[in-house]
């Protein structure tokens, strides 16, 4: 199980996984004004 | 002659499907990546940031390869969908550095001792980065579609120099950063098995996720190429029937 450093990795998931997810919501909402 | 009518992409029925099966690789890759793969005997847990900040890094790569391809494409052919594919590309692709640059440097911090460096992989790749996103705004530069394509593309070709520059500068330069340790130049991968496979595992999720989001972006540019084109040619037409009416009159 994950423990050491746990702050780095989740910060690392979190921006990597958080950003593509931003912006395939920013795409929906694109498609969606048209 | 560009063509004027957005003909519905092709992959269109594909859509929704990709999208579930990219988050659910996604989720099978994560699961590994934390849990599944063991700790690095000498980074311990934190080395687990590779699985994101490796595949994300490899898919820029590609992203900026297929801007390449469709600039090519485009001043090869004219045809509008080679430039709908570039600059969807370029814009993941910059969002895959953007991200694997911090992912890099939050990985750097526990490793390093620094949050950044002037080392040449993070150099050559904040460059890259930069160009990209020179590429991005370049666009905004004109009103003209085909002229503002044009220099796009122009920059594409120019820009995928960069590629193997930063994939090579651990070789060619003195560098803080890691070698490579799977595409390694007359050598094999130099990681265990199973880390390999949590990679191979991240590098296919991040890969469909790439294809998910390429689709998406393109569907929309499309869409927004068939009403900029439709647009000029109406007003073209205009200008003929208000020139030809002017003759008319003149010569009546």
């Amino acid at each position: 199980m994950v423990s050491e450093n746990f702050g780095f990795i989740v910060a690392a998931y979190a921006v990597v996984w958080g950003g593509i997810a931003v912006y395939a919501w920013s795409l929906a909402r694109r498609r969606g004004g048209g | 002659m560009i063509e004027t009518t957005a003909a519905p992409f092709p992959t269109i029925r594909l859509r929704p499907w990709l999208g579930i099966i990219a988050v659910a690789a996604a989720a099978i890759a994560t699961w590994m990546a934390l849990v599944w793969a063991p700790t690095d005997a000498v980074q311990g847990d934190v080395y687990r940031v590779i699985y994101v900040h490796v595949p994300a890094a490899w898919l820029a790569y590609l992203a900026f390869f297929i801007v390449f391809l469709a600039s090519v494409g485009w001043l090869w052919t004219r045809r509008p969908w080679f430039d709908a594919l570039a600059v969807s590309s370029a814009e993941i692709g910059v969002l895959f550095t953007g991200v694997f640059i911090v992912a890099g440097s939050i990985w750097a911090k526990p490793t390093w001792g620094v949050w950044w460096t002037w080392d040449p992989r993070l150099v050559t790749t904040t460059v890259m980065f930069a160009m990209y996103l020179g590429y991005l705004l370049l666009r905004s530069l004109s009103t003209d579609f085909a002229r503002r394509a044009t220099r796009a593309a122009v920059l594409g070709v120019i820009a995928v120099v960069d590629i193997p520059i930063v994939h090579l500068s651990v070789l060619w330069m003195n560098s803080l950063h890691q070698l490579p340790t799977v595409a390694r130049i007359g050598a094999g991968p130099s990681l265990d098995a199973s880390m390999g496979m949590t990679l191979g595992i991240s590098v296919v999720a991040f890969t469909l996720v790439y294809f998910a989001l390429l689709i998406e972006r393109m569907a929309i540019e499309r869409g927004r190429q068939g009403r900029i084109l439709e647009s000029s040619r109406a007003t073209s037409d205009s200008l003929a029937r208000s020139e030809s009416t002017s003759r008319v009159t003149t010569s009546g």
